[in-house]
């Protein structure tokens, strides 16, 4: 029962994969890669790592596919505003990604269902993370502070917008 | 060890999978944000990988990667996204082939 | 944590308080002068403290292991560290916009790469890379309203985070086989993969560890820019401001190796005769590639680019010929680390009087014709440069001369004679284009512009720099016996 709802989930990962980078339209795409995101959480889930599936959804399919978002927001590409809302609505976008999400809840409905009744492999609590977090890891987590600081004072200075004087003399 | 339900092979497989798929898509394609999608799918596929391993091992230092891995993501991401801002200012597109003016 | 495990950390403390302390005086006060004050200060610290702990020995938790090899190429990366500094701030002082966090990043690149030579995790070795990556991200795109360099970032960016990617998955595999994140445990579970996988499937083992091997080898390849993973490194090093591809093409490059080094000779990797071989290709290619594509480069970042692909390529044969000499593959240890410093000083030399010549006119200037006549402009620096050059080519009497003999030595004492002409026939080919840059800096003066003269902590730091590869190169002995009694 589990190996089949992990090859469901496999397959679904692997095709909104691959139908996520052959789009043309980066939201289209984006949407996509959500569904494979929460595919994978959902294989984390099954192989018995049920915080690091929240956190693939928190963080991965959460903030970082918004940032993406955003971006794409902020660079207004191709069709403005209403074009976008009608093309959206059209189901050819949305029907195939809700179905493969709804494909996922069924499995994850029925993987809960299960809980109790099959052998499910030790399950790697959030509070043992967290005791090797701060344990062993410790050093480890003080280092990806740094490297958040990097990636903030990085980002903060690529993304910010040239002075006006910097802009008249390009244009000028 | 912990005997799996799921064999630790086929769960490599589909990480393996993955993976290739994202080092095609940052082969193929040539829009930056789609190259930066690749490359989180490869990051992502590796992670997959280590959570799985991690499972075999009943260990949580694989979880602990995974962790890490979506700090890096972040923080590449964030400073890629930032590039492509800046890109789309100043060559108004965000095909790598058009910003690609050095030689070799 | 104890007062001994807080000593061994002290450098990298002291690099995060003088980040946070960076942080909160450009949040308040902008002051390029203050920054470059601060970062100085930091590294100085860094340094005391480096110096403080050259005779410790000691594991930081499973993540970091302090000793003294590691140590000594900490106090080569932050001394050229603490130069990059000098010729950043001459770099930028005259350029519009902000440029404080320029030192905020160099100080957290820096980081990165002492953590990166100190790892012996997983975790510590892909954070130390990753922070000298995006660190190194935000550098290169630093002056973001050029475009050359936006370009150079992003094609860093892409193929970094892909060769990390690479790096990362080739480990699941084999952390799959062995269970371990601990480099001492995961790779010796490497040469008895039947111990942990079980007997009834060595056969798989055998090719994951080998899957996940040849990824970790290309991963590492990306980062030394070895050939024929190098497209990307002259491009990066001529789109990135001066300074910065001083950065890359030494402390980057040399902690990446620095940490290959270890995970070498910690997984007794030369008895993989795989690896070997694949070492042994990429060597020739590296050095053949790097020397002929340099024959034709007018832009002397380019130039320095694909000498450094080759000068890569050289160090590999120090690994390569390793395991024929001894069991354990010690003996990879003191000639390539004598090399790598040698190479670290010689580069950074010819890296900053680019930066110096392009700072005197604030444009990015790294053409042949900008050093036309330099004897004649600043008849020291140009001396600088001609050492630097002569040192890269290989002439007695510079550390490269030396570095180089070392390699050879222990080539012909391997018997790798194959590689061995390579090497020879790639340092002939090296010493016309070298000679040919300095030939360059005596032609005719009159067409050169203004006279140069870079500020006095520029200078000195040159100076010091030529002073320590003149003195490397006449009396090696007493860094020779350091790294052999710390080995």
């Amino acid at each position: 029962m589990t190996l089949a709802l992990f090859y469901i989930a496999g397959a679904i990962a692997l095709a909104a994969t691959g139908i996520a980078l052959t789009r043309v339209n980066a939201i289209h795409a984006l949407i996509y890669l959500v569904v494979s995101l929460l595919a994978v959480a959902f294989i984390f889930f099954l192989l018995g790592a049920p915080f690091a599936a929240v956190l693939e959804i928190v963080i991965y399919a959460g903030a970082i596919m918004v940032l993406f978002v955003f971006v794409i927001m902020m660079l207004n590409l191709g069709n403005r505003g209403t074009v976008v809302e009608q093309e959206m609505m059209n189901p050819s976008v949305w029907i195939i990604p809700s179905l493969l999400c709804l494909i996922l809840l069924i499995e994850l409905s029925l993987s809960i269902a299960s809980l109790k009744s099959e052998t499910n492999p030790i399950v790697v609590s959030a509070k043992e993370i967290g005791i090797s977090l701060f344990g062993p890891y410790v050093l480890a987590v003080e280092i990806a502070s740094m490297l958040l600081l990097a990636g903030l004072v990085a980002a903060n200075h690529i993304g910010r917008r040239l002075s006006k004087m910097d802009q008249e003399k390009d244009e000028g | 060890m912990n005997p799996l339900i799921i064999p630790l092979s086929h769960v490599l497989m589909l990480a393996a999978l993955l993976f290739t798929a994202g080092l095609l898509g940052l082969l193929i394609r040539r829009n930056v944000i789609f190259i930066l999608m690749s490359l989180e799918v490869m990051l992502n596929a590796a992670a997959l990988a280590f959570v799985g391993a991690s499972a075999h091992w009943g260990q949580t230092d694989g979880q602990i990667i995974l962790l890490l891995i979506l700090t890096i993501a972040a923080a590449e991401v964030a400073v890629g996204l930032g590039l492509v801002l800046q890109i789309q200012r100043r060559f108004k597109t965000l095909d790598l082939d058009v910003v690609s003016r050095m030689r070799g | 944590m104890t007062g001994t495990d807080f000593l061994a950390l002290s450098p990298i403390i002291a690099l995060a308080v003088g980040a946070s302390v960076l942080l909160l005086q450009i949040a308040f006060l902008r002051n390029l002068k203050l920054t470059t004050g601060i970062t100085v200060v930091t590294f100085l610290a860094c340094l005391f403290f480096l110096f403080y702990i050259t005779k410790l020995n000691h594991q930081t938790t499973p993540l970091l292991l302090v000793d003294p090899l590691s140590t000594f190429f900490s106090i080569v990366f932050v001394l050229c560290a603490c130069i990059t500094t000098f010729i950043s701030y001459e770099y930028l002082k005259n350029r519009p916009g902000r440029n404080d966090e320029f030192f905020l990043l160099v100080v957290l690149a820096t980081m990165g790469s002492i953590v990166l030579t100190y790892a012996t995790h997983l975790a510590s070795f892909i954070l130390g890379l990753e922070l000298m990556g995006i660190a190194l991200y935000g550098l290169i795109a630093y002056p973001h309203q050029d475009d050359m360099s936006l370009e150079a970032a992003i094609k860093y960016l892409v193929l970094s985070g892909a060769s990390s990617a690479a790096l990362l998955f080739g480990f699941a595999l084999l952390y799959a086989i062995t269970g371990s994140l601990f480099f001492p445990d995961l790779l010796s579970g490497l040469a008895s993969p039947e111990v942990a996988v079980g007997p009834q499937s060595p056969f798989w083992a055998r090719q994951l560890i080998l899957l996940g091997s040849a990824l970790i080898l290309a991963g590492i390849s990306f980062k030394l820019s070895l050939a024929p993973f190098h497209m990307w490194t002259p491009d990066v090093y001529e789109g990135s401001p001066a300074p910065i591809t001083g950065f890359l093409a030494t402390i980057s490059k040399g902690a990446v190796f620095a940490a290959t080094l270890r995970l070498y000779v910690i997984g007794e990797f030369h008895n993989f005769p795989t690896i070997v071989t694949g070492l042994t290709i990429l060597s020739i290619i590296s050095i053949l590639v790097g020397n002929l594509l340099a024959l034709r480069q007018e832009n002397i970042k380019r130039l320095l680019a694909y000498s450094s692909i080759a000068h890569f390529g050289y160090l590999l044969i120090a690994l390569i010929a390793a395991g024929t000499l001894t069991p354990n593959g010690i003996s990879a240890i003191e000639p390539s680390a004598y090399y790598l410093a040698g190479y670290i000083f010689t580069t950074l030399i010819a890296t900053g009087l680019i930066a110096a010549i392009s700072s005197s006119n604030n444009e990015e200037n790294a053409n042949l014709s900008d050093i036309a006549g330099l004897f004649w402009k600043n008849p020291l620096l140009a001396l600088c440069l001609s050492v630097s050059l002569l040192s890269l080519a290989g002439i007695p009497l510079t550390a490269g001369f030396i570095g180089k003999l070392y390699i050879f030595q222990m080539g012909v004492e391997a018997g790798a004679w194959l590689l061995l002409s390579i090497l020879i026939i790639g340092s002939g080919i090296g010493i016309y284009y070298y000679l040919r840059l300095i030939f360059s800096m005596t032609t005719d003066p009159s067409s050169s512009r203004s006279t140069l003269a870079p500020a006095l902590p520029v200078t000195v730091s040159l100076i010091t720099l030529t002073i320590l590869v003149l003195y490397l190169g006449i009396y090696p002995q007493p860094l020779m016996e350091y790294l052999l009694w710390n080995t």
